[in-house]
């Protein structure tokens, strides 16, 4: 057996066994679930482990490798040793504040209700008093992150027979958050009497531990699709018998979230033309015109989650959150009361289209020096540029095509509603510079914050509200990219700035 | 020579239509067709591809230029048949059953195209079997396959195994690509080659049939 000892813990293993699976889930970030693809999962070890591998060998630098930084996903432990996990982590920033209509109570709760989103990347929640008033808000990581940061990757591990799991690691997360806002209100938590809870079409699968094959491979033909209520005890939370109400998706790729998050957003109580876009790792994107919605999801990576970006992190302390030019000069500013250690989704606009404003980036993506130093340490490389301009051109161009598709010119759209807790912090402008955006709609942006948890906290407070997002899933029109030609003009085109 | 030069530069610059009458005036002038192809498409689709390596240019540069390649190559194409000169080699691409993407796989298809190579184009969703029998039928030297998803990359380690059955797998490699694969996952399936990127992917297949030519 071999002996590994970290912060003050220790466990006796078989040599041969991945340092990834020693170390307690969620010890490491493993973004990419441990492929080594993503070089997140750094820590220091001393003592008898494999030889770099050639992931390694790519990710880290020869005096990173000379110091024991080692990625724990591609190391094995091959006798004792000792590793040094990266310090603390900052606070991360979750949104769970965001827009709501005016509309009149119906509370589907006698005495307290709860909203839950379970985001990929965050779980936030609100609770709501008696008399239908905020009393608790609550967010917190999703601790599914340890599968890999992506939908994807989750699905793969739950059809590896990691479901249980996967299902009682975000039932946990959720738990929690009830059990702190109950604390935070001061009432027990068996007095929440019903929640709804929404998130995407993945997340509801995995949190009800439905078997995502449906999700997994092409025609993506979603086999639940929920918009159905069921008991709170089976979903593992501590107010056993709520009532708990699950709102509808509308296919694989545009879940539960997005019906709720339409609903907040209140786009499709108009007659006009309007859009709304949640641009995560997914970019789904709805069009309303003429009384018929019109949907579509573009897979714009993990780039503006701060993932495959070599100095990415999420908005969390020390994250360079936005830059600006001053007198020519690039001005950097970090979250928090922290050194500068990465960039998040909303820098990482921002120092484009400052970069492209300064010439230092041209037209075309390419980089005139090899790395663009924002604020030392914080770089962005030449790859890393590249890495945003598939991640930006996708979004685009699905907005594009859903309006090409309706036969919409984009001078008809009044408004671009925008969700997520990236959307949050994005500033509009650079959105359309870099071509994030069309650049036509940057000035018709409206900024919804957590407009699905919103969109949840409306279907709590008003039972009325739950026909028509039944009704409004049912007759959104998936439009599927893949197969578009004007979809693959418009992501090539859109790579340019 | 300055015409198969100016070739080279235009379709490096994705001008297509100029790429076209430069290859129309210089088969006019007599100049081999081979050499036309060598010196000034493949030559320009070379500086292409390792620009595109290098990071230096990206997508769009490389779908523009093997635009232009294309329109001159498809004016070169009866007259090579004519003078009996051969392509570099013969591939079949596709990406994988229960995968739709297809961009990465067509640079990949470009890049190929531009050393040269003869690239019989699969699609998407393309079933295990699809790539053996092609390979088979069609004489390929290299099976190449693309999986952009964790859930269907799984599939190349069938295709490994029906090259396996099928007996081929000692004449026909198989290269495997796209944003999850890793070398350790080409190693775990016994696939053949694994490249990160579209150019060194051309590159790797380029050597693949030259030592099979040798052999």
């Amino acid at each position: 057996m071999a002996h590994v000892i970290w912060n003050g813990e220790s466990r006796d293993v078989q040599p041969g066994t991945r340092l990834s699976q020693v170390l307690p889930r969620g010890a490491v970030e493993t973004p990419c679930a441990g492929a080594g693809r993503c070089g997140k999962c750094r820590v220091r070890v001393q003592g008898q482990v494999s030889p770099p591998s050639p992931e390694e060998q790519a990710h880290l630098t020869r005096e990173e490798l000379a110091q024991g930084i080692r990625l724990a996903c591609r190391t094995l432990v091959m006798g004792d040793c000792r590793v040094d996990l990266p310090g603390a982590r900052g606070g991360d920033q979750i949104r769970t504040g965001g827009s709501m209509p005016d509309f009149p109570l119906a509370p589907a709760f006698r005495r307290w209700g709860a909203a839950v989103d379970i985001g990929t990347t965050t779980l936030a929640a609100r609770l709501y008093g008696p008399d239908g008033r905020l009393a608790a808000e609550a967010g917190a990581p999703n601790p599914q992150a340890s599968w890999g940061a992506d939908v994807i990757s989750r699905i793969g591990a739950a059809l590896q027979g990691e479901g249980a799991a996967l299902a009682a690691s975000v039932r946990a997360g959720a738990a929690a958050l009830l059990e702190e806002m109950a604390e935070k209100a001061g009432v027990p938590v068996e007095q929440i009497d019903a929640a709804v809870v929404t998130g995407n079409t993945a997340m509801l699968y995995l949190l009800t531990e439905t078997c995502p094959d449906a999700l997994s491979h092409a025609p993506f033909q979603a086999d639940r699709l929920f918009g159905e209520e069921t008991a709170a005890g089976r979903l593992g939370l501590p107010c056993r018998d709520a009532a708990v109400y699950l709102p509808p998706c509308m296919s694989a790729f545009v879940g539960a979230d997005i019906t709720t998050a339409l609903l907040a957003s209140g786009i499709c109580n108009s007659p006009g033309t309007r859009m709304m876009a949640d641009i995560g790792t997914n970019g789904e994107i709805a069009l309303w015109a003429e009384g018929h919605l019109r949907c579509c999801s573009t897979a714009a990576g993990p780039a503006f989650e701060g993932a495959g970006i070599s100095m990415g992190m999420p908005g969390k302390d020390g994250a360079i959150d936005h830059v600006s030019l001053q007198g020519g000069k690039l001005c950097a500013h970090v979250l928090g009361d922290a050194p500068p250690a990465g960039i998040c989704g909303s820098g990482i606009v921002d120092a484009l289209a400052c970069l492209l404003e300064t010439g230092d980036l041209d037209e075309t993506g390419f980089l005139e020096d090899e790395e663009a130093l924002l604020l030392p340490p914080v770089r962005l490389t030449q790859k890393d540029i590249r890495m945003v301009q598939l991640a930006k051109s996708a979004v685009c161009a699905g907005m594009r095509t859903l309006l090409h598709t309706a036969g919409i010119p984009m001078d008809q759209v009044e408004e671009l509603a925008i969700a997520g807790g990236f959307g949050s912090y994005l500033d509009a402008g650079n959105a359309g510079r870099i071509g994030l955006i069309p650049p036509e709609l940057a000035p018709r942006v409206r900024v919804l914050g957590n407009a699905a948890l919103s969109g949840a906290s409306m279907l709590l407070l008003n039972r009325d509200f739950r026909p028509a997002a039944q009704a409004l899933a049912a007759q959104a029109e998936t439009v599927d990219l893949t197969s578009s030609e004007e979809f693959l003009a418009a992501y090539t085109e859109g790579m340019f700035f | 020579m300055s015409i198969l030069n100016d070739i080279s530069e235009n379709l490096q610059r994705g001008k297509a239509k100029v790429v076209k009458e430069l290859v129309q005036q210089a088969i006019d002038e007599g100049i081999p067709v081979q050499q036309i192809l060598n010196e000034g498409l493949l030559s320009g689709m070379d500086v292409i591809g390792e620009k595109f390596k290098n990071n230096e240019v990206f997508v769009p540069e490389v779908l523009v230029a093997a635009r232009a390649m294309n329109m001159g190559a498809a004016l070169l194409k009866p007259l090579m048949a004519e003078a009996g000169v051969k392509a570099a080699g013969k591939v079949c691409i596709g990406t994988v059953k229960g995968d739709l993407h297809d961009i990465g796989k067509n640079l990949v298809k470009m890049m190929m195209e531009g050393k040269g190579l003869e690239v019989v184009d699969l699609g998407t969703d393309v079933d295990p079997d699809t790539y053996v029998k092609t390979a088979v039928e069609q004489g390929c030297q290299i099976i190449c396959c693309s999986a952009l998803l964790t859930t269907t990359m799984g599939v190349m380690a069938d295709v490994v195994k029906k090259a396996d059955e099928a007996g081929i797998h000692d004449k026909v490699k198989i290269m495997i690509g796209g944003a999850p694969v890793t070398q350790s996952f080409c190693d775990q399936i016994g696939a053949d080659k694994y490249t990160a990127d579209a150019a060194s992917a051309a590159d790797a297949a380029v050597a693949i049939c030259q030592a099979a030519a040798c052999a």
